[in-house]
């Protein structure tokens, strides 16, 4: 026998550290492979299994399969009794509504088939939040979570509604008799007939309080709106009109202050003469960041100061003003003076002088009612930190009977001020609203069961004039109320909430707003104050909901000079304040925002569009601070990677092991880290992923008083990128705006050169060097797609809606961390680096240090996405190595892959060049093992599933199909109308979830088509054009606006 | 199923004797002249009659086929403009007509003119000759069953004389070696002695070997491929659901009970509610009488007696037995083959109007599937959808070429597997 020796894997297992002991524990946790048995000796010989045995098993087991498929099935098919009329089965029908969790709005459409929702859809007829994000695109999923409460509780039991009612009506009336406090404690609430009922319940009610709080809160700014303007709302941005932007921390493509305007921003993005410029200053690289033509790393403490001297650049005088950007900040003065009411300067913190200062900017800008309409108020954020400050008082003074809490989770939100437990405690009367048990169902004592919001009725107006409503498009799955409902069984109202919402709606004409989903409702807002204040006895109504009216001044006043005292104030506080060695800056991730959706596995698993981490917050650290402190990112041989950990401290609180991940462009001296994770009540996807930053968070952004120190052991990430930078290769095409402008694009030199080959008949392109004879695609449909770099802003909707519309399957960190995600769409981020060839001759460096140097992203990178799928290349690698042609190539020039043709060989994707093909290592539907994958593993998940698209087995290889049941479907009703295919009739679904535009879908071969126009562009290129694939997917060069 | 076809023919034969005499014979009290323009008549009978009558048949209302022997023109085009007017003026036939269908209202039909209701009443005329011969067609149904017992018949009956022969020859053989004084042998020794040769003769060993072989792997191959193929699947159904009186007899179109065929991915069974639109008024039927109808009434919970629904009744939808299995990793769409390929549900379903009981016809194989990809033409001409496909075919393939399915990509894996 031979000796068996043991290699440590590190200095770790050696000393056998605990974290090191957990993730060998953990590493083989999931048994799931025979190769894992096969592999392991000891196991096997255990075994008692004889390969005779084994024989005995496989020979019995084929011949009883085969007998049992000679059975015929009996496949019951139940139709309905009376079918509705607007069924028909295999059509799909399509319902608008909105969609408000008391953070993200949109106006939504939603695709049902035979009554279930499968897929959201932006409403393209909206006028603002027509586009869903990422998250609101992942919601469809929680109405088949089976964690959602099925029943109301009483005490963490089971009960039944009256029950509920009964003891709720009896410990209210007590509340009251007794002269306490009755809190209503809800997120920004936007629905004027839930503000009209609530009013009406504040009116019956003594001693009643509606306070709201948002979890990412934005009180600082709304004060010092309020102050500015007397209405504690926030005015809407217009960037379509912005031709200089501006922004200190504010990730406005990101999560900002609810108004989503990524189109708008898009809209000017097009690169041309009237192309916006953009500058970012902020600490930790964000999406916003990432896109602006150029970003500037500042402190967060600095924010204040920056703002101050761009105060004064533009013509203000205010003290302070000293940061280590000065001159940064003195060009973007240079370029907003320039722009003057088309400029715009936004802020990110939620700190009443920054705001006050930015107003005061803006305003000497004079881009009221151009770039800032402080006419059409948004009610998006409304949450008052005070007043959550106050009733945690409250609760804690025991003057307290009743609090309900309804679409917030402040037990969760407020986990760093253990007082708010503590005082729910004392509270007699606990009631939470509630979809799902979270950590504040947890200390309630009753739970009412809340629906869906795709079960539920209700309205929104999120502006000014902007009217949605929101409509339930199928019967509650269980036994659950929404909320208005309760409130007005104990208000003893009659009726139902949609009666109620019908009589109240502000919609002019109720069956068309229900249709379009919106309504336009200029001038009806003053209605809506005006109910308010007439009930309102807490006197907050007229504080939101201020009113506009048609004769409004707002954008007149606004140009004037802001009240010079105010300013100074705010600017002495600012400057005065003092920054910390170490600063840090809380932001939200894109897929999981403030941790609403945690338990949504479609969303644990996108990768976080800047870091390309899935299932993970962590502590992002720049790279000179990491060598400091003596922390580090490596990879494992398989390409994990891994990180260090650290005990984080921040205002005197403590997280320990918090994962480190080394961020290229964050500020020096700042870590970030984001919110959301480390829920503990969320569900089994959502419980125990990453840290909890609301833990260290007391309503500020960011925080100066923050101590590190290395933790022991390491952590795994599940980080789907391992290469950052391009190594000097044409992946992502970019030029500077001026040489788009005025210099060929073409030819040697070229910004968008083709590369050429030296032959025996000179130099060629690799289209005419090629060893392939040609497919015809001269004949019917040649399907393409464009992707404009420079539209797309790296959200990820896109790839959510394609994992929603194709079954795209969820694999689980584990799996995720051996880059064995399904993604059929990826968005690769790449950071630029501070070496090239030009410097590397400068510089006299060699080759190999030169690509040694490349590798390393700069510390203050520009970055770049590129959403890449199946390129659907018209000389595929993959189909010339297919043993088994399983996947071959179309008329229609696409590239097939026939999923029970596919024996998973693998050949495919080792001789892919885009590596966009995902093989099914595993079977991941109706596997216990992969329970976290919620959409294929109960019955309620499965309803979720496109029943279009198959559910792959495992073993097989799957990839994008440019949604072919789509481009099938699009087809088919043109036939079925015996008329031609109109040129944007089909959509691919990452094109439809694409609020800026960025993808474009069609048919080449009409010459009408505007895919056809982007493939004519002088920015048009293709990836890796030089490898002779001939995809049809092209990409549209990204051009950035620097001076 | 023969034995219910020979009783439904059995059931059938008197009828049609009827009905023959019947149309033959009518030329009694109210032979009238008729000269309106029964293709008129058709269309307008089945828009604003068929719902409640038929020519042969009680439905709603009486049988319409021999109406005009039994009333008068007038009364007739009275009776259909406003037969409430009529029956109102004390006409003593409307009040009765009315009394026997348990006081059914018929709506006023003033919109028709007196033209259309003599089209009309042509039509009851000319309509019903024609089912004398589907009748007929029926009989020779029948002949066909009888005819295929008659060939076992013939057969066993060679095979026993087959035997015969080969019992007599063997008795001639014995006598033969009797006459000569060698030992006689019974068949089963010359059998045996046959065999033991045979097998020791490594030739006809070796062929023989050969053969079983090919016979076991022929077999085997077939057993196979035959794995998931259900040819002539026939389960039994929860209601005796008979497609021949509904697709056959009565002629009903198959998109009426399957309307999504036309416009989705899937034939859909219809609702019970389906059903409802004609069962309402026809309780009893022809095969089962009333027992498998009142199923129907079951599910939807309708009480045939006040011929009223019953409040608050819990519906129980009628659990059928899916037939046709097509596995999930093909994508079939039932409108892209009736809607836009205008193929005949017959076509993949068989003669489903003869089907008393429905069987998969088809195997559903993707080799079938191909076939006609391959064979099929693409309706080009009248779909503007391929109008500037179908030039550029024709620069392809030639003028005159047919274009079928699978020159328009019809064979592509993607086309049907995604």
């Amino acid at each position: 026998m031979a000796e068996t020796k043991k290699y440590w894997k590190g200095i770790e297992e050696l000393t056998n550290s605990a974290t090191v002991q957990k993730l060998a524990e953990n590493e083989f946790n999931s048994e799931i492979s025979t190769e894992e048995f096969l592999g392991n000796k000891e196991k096997l010989e255990e075994s008692q299994t004889s390969r005779r045995d084994f024989l005995k098993y496989m020979g019995f087991s084929t011949a009883a399969a085969t007998l049992a498929a000679c059975e015929a099935p009996v496949v019951e098919s139940i139709p309905y009794v009376v079918a509705p009329e607007e069924v028909i089965p295999g059509i799909p029908n399509y319902y608008a509504t909105s969609y408000f969790d008391g953070h993200d709005y949109a106006s939504i459409l939603v695709k049902t088939r035979e009554g279930r929702p499968i897929k959201v859809e932006n409403n393209k007829l909206a006028a603002m939040n027509g586009g869903a994000n990422a998250r609101i695109h992942a919601s469809i999923l929680d109405l088949y979570d089976s964690t959602r409460l099925q029943k109301p509780l009483i005490n963490g039991e089971e009960a039944n509604w009256s029950d509920v009612d009964t003891g709720i009506k009896k410990d209210l009336n007590a509340a009251v008799s007794n002269g306490k406090q009755v809190v209503f404690l809800t997120s920004t609430v936007i629905s004027p007939t839930t503000k009209k009922l609530i009013g009406e319940w504040a009116a019956q009610t003594n001693g009643f309080k509606h306070v709201m709080y948002d979890a990412f809160s934005y009180s600082g700014k709304l004060d010092a709106h309020s102050a500015s303007s007397g209405k504690r709302s926030l005015p809407t941005y217009n960037f379509k009109n912005a031709d200089v932007i501006v922004s200190f921390g504010a990730d406005f493509l990101g999560d900002w202050v609810g108004q989503n305007v990524s189109a708008d921003y898009a809209s000017r993005r097009k690169p041309g003469k009237d192309m916006s410029h953009h500058v970012q200053f902020e600490s930790n690289m964000s999406l916003t960041g990432s896109n602006a033509d150029l970003r500037h790393k500042i402190k967060p403490s600095e924010l204040g100061n920056a703002l101050i001297q761009l105060y004064n650049e533009l013509g203000g005088s205010a003290s302070g003003g000293n940061t280590s950007v000065s001159a940064q900040v003195k060009e973007a003065a240079k370029k907003l003076r320039a722009a003057g009411s088309r400029g715009l300067v936004v802020s990110g913190t939620n700190d009443a002088d920054v705001e006050a200062i930015t107003i005061a900017i803006n305003k000497l800008l004079g881009n009221g009612g151009s770039t800032i309409d402080y006419s059409k108020r948004s009610y998006l954020r409304q949450g008052d930190d005070a007043a959550m400050k106050q009733l945690v008082a409250d609760m804690n003074s025991g003057n307290f009977g009743a609090l309900f809490v309804d679409n917030l989770n402040p037990a969760y939100l407020m986990a760093g001020d253990s007082k708010f437990a503590e005082g729910m405690k004392k509270v007699p009367l606990t009631v939470t609203f509630a979809e799902k048990n979270n950590e504040t169902a947890a200390l309630s004592k009753y739970v009412c069961a809340r629906h869906n919001y795709l079960e539920s009725w209700g309205d929104a107006m999120p502006a000014d004039g902007v009217y949605s409503l929101q409509q339930p498009v199928i019967r509650p799955l269980f036994n659950t109320r929404q909320t208005e409902e309760c409130l007005m069984t104990w208000m003893g109202k009659t009726g139902s909430y949609y009666d109620y919402l019908t009589t109240n709606t502000k919609a002019p004409n109720w069956k068309k707003a229900l249709h379009d989903g919106v309504a336009n409702v200029s001038g009806v807002a003053a209605g809506v104050s005006a109910v308010a204040d007439s009930t309102d006895k807490a006197g907050f109504f007229e504080r939101v909901f201020g009113g506009s009216d048609e004769n409004n001044t707002d954008n007149n006043v606004s140009t004037g000079a802001a009240p010079a005292a105010d300013v100074n104030a705010a600017a002495s506080r600012l400057s005065s304040a003092k920054g910390g060695a170490m600063e840090i800056q809380f932001y939200q991730k894109t897929g999981m925002g403030t941790g609403n959706l945690a338990n949504n596995p479609w969303l644990q698993e996108l990768p976080d569009p800047i870091s390309r981490v899935s299932w993970d917050n962590y502590l992002t650290v720049a790279a000179a601070d990491a060598v400091e402190i003596g922390l580090e990112n490596t990879n494992e041989s398989n390409g994990a990677l891994n990180g260090s950990v650290v005990n984080l401290t921040v205002n005197g609180k403590t997280i320990e092991n918090v994962p480190v991940l080394v961020q290229p462009g964050q500020a020096k001296g700042t870590v970030g880290l984001a919110v959301g994770y480390g829920r503990t009540a969320a569900g089994k996807v959502g419980n125990e992923v990453g840290v909890n930053a609301f833990a260290l968070f007391n309503g500020s952004h960011h925080s100066t008083d923050v101590k590190i120190e290395k933790g022991i052991g390491t952590h795994g990430f599940a980080c789907i990128q391992l290469a950052h930078t391009m190594m000097g290769r044409k992946i992502v095409n970019e030029v500077n705006l001026d040489t788009f402008l005025n210099k060929p694009a073409y030819g040697e030199g070229g910004w968008n050169e083709v590369t050429e080959f030296e032959t025996f008949k000179g130099p060629l392109t690799s289209e005419e060097t090629n060893l392939w004879d040609d497919f015809d695609h001269q004949t019917g449909h040649m399907w393409n797609m464009s992707i404009d770099l420079n539209l797309c802003n790296g959200c990820g909707a896109c790839v959510i809606a394609c994992h929603a519309e194709n079954n795209v399957p969820v694999v689980g960190k584990e799996e995720v961390r051996k880059h064995r995600d399904m993604h059929w769409l990826r968005i690769d981020r790449y950071y630029s680096s501070d070496m090239n060839e030009e410097v590397a001759e400068e510089q006299g460096i060699g080759a190999i240090d030169m690509y040694a140097a490349m590798e390393k992203p700069s510390s203050s990178p520009e970055v770049a996405f590129q959403p890449v799928m199946c390129q659907h290349c018209n000389h595929a690698p993959c189909e010339t190595v297919c043993p088994v042609a399983a996947t071959s190539h179309s008329s229609e020039g696409l590239n097939h892959m026939a999923y029970n043709r596919c024996i998973g060989t693998r050949y495919c994707a080792n001789n892919c060049p885009y590596k966009v093909r995902r093989f099914n290592w595993f079977q991941y539907e109706g596997n216990s093992k992969f329970d976290k994958n919620l959409a294929m593993n109960d019955d309620l998940g499965r309803m979720v599933l496109n029943p279009d698209v198959t559910v792959r087995a495992r073993g097989v290889m799957e990839k994008c199909s440019m949604c072919i049941q789509r481009i099938q479907l699009g087809k088919l009703t043109a036939k079925k109308e015996g008329r031609p295919l109109k040129d944007g009739e089909v959509q691919t679904a990452c094109q439809s979830a694409c609020d800026t535009e960025a993808i474009v879908f069609g048919d080449v071969n009409n010459k009408d088509s505007q895919v056809f126009k982007l493939k004519q562009d002088k920015r048009m290129y293709h990836l890796l054009e030089e490898v002779g694939t001939q995809p049809s997917v092209f990409y549209q060069t990204k051009v950035r606006n620097r001076a | 199923m023969v034995f219910t076809m020979k009783h439904r023919l059995t059931e059938r034969v008197p009828q049609t004797i009827l009905t023959i005499i019947l149309v033959l014979s009518s030329f009694g009290s109210f032979a009238q002249d008729y000269s309106g323009d029964a293709g008129n008549g058709k269309s307008l009978f089945n828009s604003n009659c068929a719902s409640c009558h038929k020519l042969d048949k009680k439905m709603i209302g009486p049988a319409l086929g021999d109406v005009t022997e039994r009333r008068s023109k007038e009364w007739l085009v009275k009776w259909v403009k406003d037969n409430a007017a009529l029956r109102a003026s004390g006409d003593a036939e409307a009040k009765a007509i009315f009394e026997e269908f348990n006081g059914s209202v018929m709506p006023a039909f003033p919109n028709l003119s007196e033209s259309d209701v003599e089209d009309i009443l042509t039509y009851t005329i000319e309509g019903a000759k024609p089912v004398v011969d589907n009748n007929g067609g029926g009989g020779t149904g029948g002949e066909e069953v009888a005819a295929e017992s008659d060939n076992t018949v013939i057969l066993l009956v060679l095979g026993a004389i087959l035997a015969l022969l080969i019992m007599l020859l063997v008795r001639v053989k014995n006598v033969l070696k009797a006459v000569k004084g060698q030992p006689t042998s019974t068949l089963v020794q010359d059998a045996d002695v046959i065999t033991k040769t045979a097998l020791k003769n490594p030739k006809i060993a070796t062929l023989l070997t050969i053969l079983i072989a090919i016979v076991f792997f022929q077999q085997l191959y077939l057993a196979l491929m035959a794995v998931g193929v259900h040819e002539n699947y026939q389960p039994e159904q929860p209601i005796a659901f008979s497609h021949k009186i509904h697709a056959g007899d009565n002629a009903i179109d198959c998109n009426y009970c399957h309307y999504g065929a036309r416009k989705g991915k899937h034939s859909n069974i219809p609702a019970a509610g389906v059903c409802m639109n004609c069962h309402m008024n026809i309780s009893e039927g022809p095969n089962t009488g009333k027992e498998e109808i009142a199923k129907i009434y079951a599910a939807v919970g309708w009480d045939p007696e006040s011929s009223s629904y019953i409040e608050g009744y819990e519906q129980k939808p009628i659990k059928w037995v899916r037939i046709h299995n097509l596995p999930d990793l093909a994508y079939f769409n039932h409108s892209q083959h009736v809607t836009a390929g205008q193929v005949a549900c017959q076509t993949c379903h068989g003669p489903i109007q003869e089907m008393e009981e429905v069987y998969q016809y088809s195997p559903l194989t993707m080799g079938w599937c191909i076939n006609c990809h391959r064979e099929t033409q693409v309706q080009v001409e009248s779909n503007d959808y391929y109008a500037k496909m179908h030039e550029e075919l024709k620069a392809k393939y030639g003028e005159d070429a047919e274009i079928t399915v699978e020159m328009i990509g019809g064979l592509e894996c993607g086309k049907c597997h995604y």
